[in-house]
């Protein structure tokens, strides 16, 4: 009994330690330098991060999440007081409408010239970047096993083929599968045609869906990787980054030469900020040329947003930016969204 | 005097659930009955579409699907844990065959559901044994399927499962089993007519709380599962985050809430002794309890 | 060990036995083998889960993770200790009060601490999202903290009432006929009666915190990943041979934390 008292002596007092730790840490909001940023996992290098840190000696807490739909429904909810997010364009324009968002004091980035005129020009969703600044633009493609699948068309049609049945995967992901059928259909990714949406739902339900393994967001790119899969659509740095790089010569990454729903990640702060200048520096930061090539030769992406960054880059890229030419950004389709929802359940809940 | 000082004890978990549990309960409820936002939240205005809403095809079918997931791997894990619990009751090192027990799911939970990947995957551990032993040449796909998403429910709600049988076979008099055989019942007759009546309770509590979090499964019918293993939990965890249908969420909440307590009412109201049994289990099997989380 | 205890048990069991014994070593297989070949696998040099030689390059990689990988780490052990405490405070406390005195409320103290537990986990994290969103609380740290103290008060409030049920209750009417008062009653007498009670539910509620993921999901915010989230959020990027081998070394490190506590384990299992 002695004994056991003591042991539970001591894990009390661990605890109370471990209390008090939790508790200043969270009541300390009072500390000015630290950037809070949500981004998606992975999405800015460790060393680009550090090397921010170490020149505005500052502490930036990195925070991640793995969909847009996942981010906005956290801040939607509130309480989370992040300074930098980084969304896709179509929730841009949701959080301007909302309001979430902190006007951009363009004046502040020296670096904001660097930026592809090209790319502020899709930037319909925030027209003039008055609240986003363009991070990154891309899109999801396939990626193919030669050594497993030789002949194919570089088109979404592969996904109808019978003799890869059950060796594909596409991703968990409404607006970007339902635009893969879309563009391939030859309607646009931002459709709200009944119609097109109802045509594009039965293309992958009855065509694409019996050949698919299953529908995956979160382990795609490890089941590429092991070879289960040899077809998968979904992002190049993901796949890469499985991939062992001795085998890297037997994947080919392409974006279907029908185009597809391309993305351009933005940054943005958020409204309440308490650091807003140093969210201005850490945007301005991201696109001096020699960090934005960094950034972009860490995942091997091409340096879309960035124009003096391209020539700095010394890796390789997965695709080029002329690549997604065919490409349409995702836009925020409003109360249409439903009949995605509605389209979208039949397929991932039917069997 | 002697009755304020109990009130006066349960005080802080009275408030403490109060506050952060009756409170967000009753938002639960009142969201179920609102309109949705266009960009997720709720709008100020009554409306039943929630409700309405829970008649749609889609739900229905994989309300059932649940339900039949849920039935299957709740009766294999009982019939697999039943055995093991016996075999701990009757051991002399009841401790270390607990222990061994519990050991495994001190582990990250999402660890083990990948690990389980690399064992069952096309290219995997299994398929690779199956390859060596010339048993198969193509792969077999174990992966993806139902019968794959109810093996790793078995798998990770077992451990919750035998430790309240085992609490209760601990409790019975083994001296019955033999005057049944004295008295010329077979071995399975003594089983089935001495031991199972005797031990309902943990049963019963077994099977709730393996029941219970399995119908709200999310992680493992997402990783393991394939193309028709979508189940309830992840219905709402997808109107909550990706159709931005807050109501909805609420509406397939409030009503697996209510199923759920007025299952385990049903269950605890039935006999006034066996209620009492569930709660007033000894310590060894509330440690059961745990799993009842996933 | 185990297998002198199986066999001296079986003299006095009925056949049949036998093979609820193999059963049972069959399932700890079955409990063992994700285990087993994870710790295989964080010494594959490659990152597939195919063998491709031995190597210590994962745990390399573990011990100069990321910092983002050890914040989840001590956020995680910060937050189990942590609610754990607080729950075991409140929940023993309140299993004190429910067990020792009869009170008009009482039933209802129990039913509303049973009910928590009932919940679809997904319908607790999102419900309490809802709620400190509309009070206004910032996530972070602070909700997670209480999220978790909330999920494990029902399995602490069981677990010591259950204890102090047990327990014979004219010791404590014994000291009350000495003059003891209620304070010394407490501490002197029912909290060491409870104790193994009380150290059961603590370890179990750090446990469930150090699990749980789908609540945490909901209401952490800025700061406030934990280790599940964060092995969550990387598995998809390949990362996750470095989990092997801080799984290799979590599973180690609790056997090695656990194993002096088996002596604590047979008060808890021996009645």
């Amino acid at each position: 009994m002695v004994k056991l008292r003591k042991v539970l002596l001591n894990l009390s007092a661990f605890a109370l330690i471990c209390t008090l730790l939790v508790l200043s840490g969270c009541g300390g909001g009072g500390q000015s330098k630290t950037l809070y940023i949500f981004n998606w996992t992975y999405y800015t290098p460790d060393s680009v991060i550090q090397k921010f840190e170490k020149e505005y000696d500052v502490k930036v807490v990195y925070d991640t999440f793995a969909s847009n739909e996942e981010m906005f429904a956290k801040l939607k909810a509130g309480g989370a007081n992040y300074d930098i997010i980084f969304p896709s364009g179509d929730y841009v324009s949701i959080m301007i409408k909302e309001g979430m968002l902190e006007k951009i004091d363009k004046s502040k980035l020296k670096n904001f010239a660097n930026i592809d005129p090209q790319v502020l020009e899709l930037c319909d969703f925030d027209p003039g970047n008055q609240y986003s600044v363009p991070y990154y633009m891309g899109a999801a493609g396939v990626a193919v096993n030669k050594t497993k699948v030789q002949t194919y068309d570089r088109s979404w049609s592969i996904f109808a083929r019978k003799d890869l049945g059950n060796h594909m995967i596409m991703l968990d992901d409404m607006r970007e599968v339902m635009g893969d059928a879309l563009k391939y259909l030859g309607y646009s990714v931002n459709t709200t045609d009944q119609k097109q949406i109802d045509e594009a739902r039965d293309l992958i339900n009855n065509v694409w869906k019996p050949n698919l393994l299953k529908f995956d967001a979160e382990a795609f790119a490890k089941s590429f990787a092991s070879g289960e899969v040899w077809v998968a659509q979904g992002y190049a740095e993901s796949i890469f980054a499985e991939v062992d790089k001795a085998n890297w010569n037997t994947v080919d990454f392409f974006i279907p030469k029908e185009g597809g729903p391309s993305y351009v990640d933005s940054m943005v702060i958020l409204k309440g900020s308490k650091n807003k200048d140093l969210a201005l520096k850490f945007i301005d930061f991201i696109h001096r040329p020699e960090i934005y090539a960094e950034f972009c030769d860490y995942f091997g992406f091409p340096a879309t947003a960035n124009v003096p960054a391209r020539a700095l880059k010394k890796g390789e890229s997965w695709y080029r930016p002329e690549d997604l030419l065919n490409c349409e950004l995702k836009e925020d389709v409003g109360a249409d969204l439903e009949k995605y929802n509605a389209a979208w359940q039949t397929i991932r809940v039917g069997k | 005097m002697k009755k304020q000082v109990g009130l006066l004890y349960s005080l802080p978990q009275i408030l403490w659930l109060l506050v952060f549990f009756a409170a967000p309960l009753c938002i639960i409820i009142v969201y179920s009955f609102l309109k949705k936002g266009l960009y997720g939240g709720v709008e100020p205005q009554f409306s039943l579409e929630a409700y309405t809403a829970l008649a749609n095809p889609n739900i229905l079918l994989v309300t059932w699907r649940t339900l039949k997931i849920s039935i299957i791997a709740t009766a294999l894990t009982l019939l697999i844990a039943l055995p093991c619990g016996y075999s701990i009751a009757r051991s002399k090192n009841q401790a270390a065959r607990l222990f061994l027990v519990i050991v495994p799911f001190w582990t990250n939970f999402l660890v083990r559901i990948y690990a389980w990947i690399a064992i069952l995957g096309n290219e995997g551990f299994l398929n690779d044994i199956l390859r060596a032993l010339h048993l198969t040449t193509e792969s077999v796909q174990f992966l993806y399927n139902q019968t794959a998403v109810i093996l790793v429910l078995v798998y990770m709600y077992l451990p919750y499962a035998i430790l309240p049988l085992f609490s209760t076979i601990d409790k019975f008099d083994f001296t019955l089993l033999d005057a049944a055989r004295d008295l010329g019942a077979s071995r399975f007759q003594s089983y089935v007519r001495v031991l199972l009546p005797n031990i309902k309770s943990g049963l019963m509590t077994a099977g709730l709380f393996t029941f219970v979090p399995i119908f709200g499964a999310y992680a493992v019918p997402l990783l393991i599962g394939g193309k028709d293993s979508y189940m309830l939990g992840n219905i709402i965890a997808d109107q909550l985050t990706k159709t931005r249908n807050w109501p909805l969420a609420s509406s397939i909440s409030m009503t697996v809430t209510i199923l759920t307590t007025g299952l385990v009412f049903l269950i605890a109201m039935r006999k006034p002794r066996e209620q009492k049994q569930v709660f007033d289990a000894d310590p060894a099997f509330l440690q059961a309890v745990p799993a009842g989380k996933r | 060990m185990l297998r002198k205890g199986g066999i001296a048990a079986r003299k006095f069991m009925p056949a049949g036995s036998s093979l609820s014994n193999v059963i049972y070593w069959v399932v700890i297989g079955f409990l063992f083998l994700p285990l087993f070949v994870l710790v295989l696998y964080s010494f594959n040099s490659g990152r597939q889960t195919t063998w491709q030689g031995f190597s210590f390059v994962w745990y390399q990689k573990l011990v100069m993770a990321s910092p983002e990988l050890w914040r989840a780490f001590f956020n995680s052990i910060t937050i189990a200790f942590g609610s754990a405490l607080m729950s075991t405070a409140i929940g023993t406390l309140a299993a004190v009060g429910t067990t020792r005195y009869s009170f008009k409320l009482k039933n209802l103290v129990s039913t509303m601490s049973f009910v928590p537990m009932i919940l679809p986990e997904i319908v607790v994290g999102v419900s309490l999202l809802i709620f400190f969103a509309g009070v206004g609380l910032r996530l972070g740290l602070l909700t997670v903290w209480i999220a978790h103290t909330t999920f494990n008060l029902p399995f602490v409030y069981l677990l010591v009432s259950a204890r102090l049920e047990e327990s014979d209750p004219s010791i404590v009417e014994a000291a009350r006929d000495l003059g003891a008062n209620e304070m010394q009653i407490l501490f002197r007498i029912i909290l060491p009666m409870a104790l193994p009670g009380i150290l059961s539910a603590f370890l179990t509620a750090v446990t469930l915190s150090l699990e749980d993921f789908v609540i945490t999901f909901f209401v952490t915010g800025p700061g406030g990943t934990t280790l599940p989230l964060y092995i969550y959020s990387m598995i998809r990027f390949g990362v996750s041979p470095v989990i092997n081998a801080l799984s290799a070394v979590m599973v180690a490190g609790t056997v090695l934390l656990v194993y002096p506590m088996r002596n604590f384990l047979k008060v808890f299992a021996a009645r």
